[in-house]
């Protein structure tokens, strides 16, 4: 990075602007950010919409036809871009449509109407573009996104962390939710939201997405001895994680 | 230096004399678990505790902990040293134990500063258990259910008191806190040898060899089917090594403040049983699946520390075995390679022509 300061931008795809919200949160604590980088184009926060930008962070997942052409463009003017948040970055909740006929969901969201949206199954923006960082959750960690930030100012690519979630758990002393009777997704997702759901006593739903090696049959296993039933175990894996386990089942669209 | 007695009900009182001038942590219950922690006054101590989710390690090399601040605009760098004065009260024998192993690790070669400088302010008064803190434990067969040294104050329940024997001098110090502490009596000898001796059949022998024994079967157990079996069913979550009172791998980050000038050196815990730990620059890693990194877990508790510092990697806590949710454990490991040890005569007759 030279002496001047980076532009930066902000794009939404599918999504709740979730993403974006820790993001405007995040400024407020760390307002030194501000004055480290140009927002020049954010329209969660601000009405201008500068094109000149350097780094784009995307949110959302890509979920039409005509999202294609806006990510590619945003492609081609971004030296850097970073997928913000888990529908960026999996698909996120967005694909949990991608098992079901695209018909029948068209039908249940639009009825009659169905006919005058465009849609087709949801997919992570690394399908469509190259993505070179990726800040994953649902909502994103706030702490994450600085830290990613400051290596991206740094020159540096932030990698998604590759430790399990249990690590995290297990360094905060957080009773394990298995022995309450719950069931987790911890063992086989990414760390580095300080374990927050299972902090409260909720087990992990996977919004960070898989591990690069899980150990997806032992998990199974381990949910269905604490009574999940295997349906009860796919809808668990497929909250946020559809995209990903259709992958590994060699699954295709609907 | 011969045993003190002190009434139970003069405890807090020695505790509160300590917070005047030490950092002191202990077990607390904290809703359904315990945690070493620090305490605010006697009453937060529950010195009955079973066992913690994490070890009392945590106190001499902390899950995250700073080693340097750094300015590379001024070009000033400093190390961050803890000399906080601290009693690390209540700790169990197979924790007492496992410091003594992770004194030996820092300070062998090149002494880690700030894992020592933590240590020599350290007071630990560990205590005697009386019954086995969980079904999971065996620190009977790993023999760490007793302690000779390694303490600066050792404490055994006799009831309404404690027999305290004092391990240095600045235990000794400590204990001048309070004017509570007698010599014992030879009643009190005689209730402390009936403790000791009742307790020892409370606690179960569960490995079915001899610790003296596990070196040599790991060694002929490298190729064991059980390493294949235990990597399909590893989770890969690392919880084994993180919770382990003797783990003491780590990994060092920087992390920068927005000027990306200044910022501080962190180094956190690691462990080998998660997937990434034996990645070198360039991508290979030398132990890439969960088959080869359990191997190696029990290979560093159960042979490469005792060759090392002829202390033994595991202490037999059960803390591991606890918190495994596919039921890996040291005890049904190591058992299950010595039944299907290959007698070194028929070995020998395969081998040999």
């Amino acid at each position: 990075m030279t002496q001047q300061k980076p532009k930066i931008a902000f794009f939404d795809f599918a999504s709740c602007e979730g993403c974006q919200l820790t993001v405007i949160d995040s400024l407020q604590t760390n307002l030194e950010l501000l004055n480290a980088v140009e927002i020049v184009n954010f329209r969660e926060a601000m009405s201008e919409k500068g094109q000149d930008y350097q780094i784009a962070f995307i949110e959302g997942s890509c979920s039409r036809k005509s999202d294609e052409a806006r990510l590619q463009a945003i492609r081609e003017q971004a030296d850097i871009v970073v997928a913000l948040g888990a529908c960026a970055h999996l698909g996120g909740v967005n694909a949990v449509r991608n098992r079901q006929p695209l018909e029948d969901v068209r039908t249940y969201v639009y009825g009659n109407k169905a006919d005058w949206y465009e849609t087709y199954p949801a997919r992570p923006i690394s399908q469509v573009i190259t993505v070179d960082a990726t800040i994953p959750g649902c909502p994103i960690d706030r702490d994450e996104f600085i830290a990613s930030v400051k290596m991206l100012l740094q020159g540096r690519i932030p990698k998604l962390p590759e430790t399990p979630l249990c690590v995290e758990c297990k360094l905060l002393e957080n009773q394990c939710v298995y022995t309450m009777g719950k069931v987790c997704l911890g063992p086989i997702v990414r760390a580095g939201c300080k374990a927050i759901c299972p902090s409260f006593g909720d087990g992990c739903e996977g919004c960070r997405g898989l591990v690069s090696e899980p150990n997806m049959e032992s998990l199974k296993q381990v949910m269905a001895e604490h009574g999940m039933a295997d349906q009860d175990i796919s809808h668990k894996l497929d909250l946020f994680l559809t995209y990903q386990m259709m992958n590994l089942e060699n699954e295709e669209p609907k | 230096m011969g045993f003190r007695v002190m009434p139970k009900s003069a405890f807090p009182g020695w505790v509160e004399q300590m917070l005047q001038t030490y950092r002191v942590v202990g077990p607390r219950k904290i809703r359904d678990r315990y945690m070493f922690d620090e305490v605010n006054s006697p009453g937060d101590l529950d010195l009955t505790y079973s066992t913690t989710v994490l070890p009392p390690k945590k106190v001499l090399l902390p899950q995250h902990e700073e080693l340097l601040s750094f300015d590379l605009e001024s070009g000033k760098m400093e190390a961050a040293i803890d000399t906080q004065p601290t009693v690390l009260l209540g700790v169990h024998t197979c924790d007492l134990h496992a410091i003594r192993l992770l004194d030996a690790v820092f300070e062998d070669g090149y002494a880690d500063q700030h894992y020592i400088a933590r240590r020599q302010n350290v007071l630990l008064v560990s205590l005697e258990c009386l019954s086995p803190c969980t079904e999971k434990s065996f620190c009977k067969s790993m023999g760490t259910l007793s302690v000779t040294e390694g303490y600066d104050l050792h404490l055994t329940d006799l009831g309404d008191s404690y027999a305290i024997d004092i391990g240095s001098e600045r235990g000794q110090a400590l204990l001048e806190l309070t004017e509570n502490a007698q010599p014992a009596t030879d009643a009190d000898y005689s209730r402390l040898n009936q403790t000791l001796s009742d307790k020892w059949p409370r606690f179960p022998y569960r490995l079915e060899s001899d610790i003296t024994e596990l070196a040599n079967l790991l060694a002929v157990s490298y190729d064991s089917d059980l390493w294949e079996e235990l990597g399909e069913k590893c989770l890969g979550c690392g919880s084994c090594t993180i919770v382990c009172p003797t783990c003491y791998c780590f990994n060092v980050i920087d992390e920068v403040d927005f000027s990306l000038n200044a910022g501080s050196r962190i180094r956190q815990w690691d462990g080998c049983t998660l997937s990434q730990f034996a990645v070198v620059a360039g991508g290979h890693n030398f132990r890439s699946t969960n088959q080869e990194r359990q191997r190696h877990r029990f290979f560093r508790k159960g042979k490469y520390q005792m060759e090392a510092y002829g202390l033994v990697g595991c202490v037999g806590c059960g803390r591991c075995a606890e918190a495994c949710l596919v039921d890996i454990n040291p005890v049904d490991t190591f058992n299950e390679l010595s039944r299907r040890r290959i007698p070194m005569t028929r070995r020998h007759k395969e081998v040999l022509p």
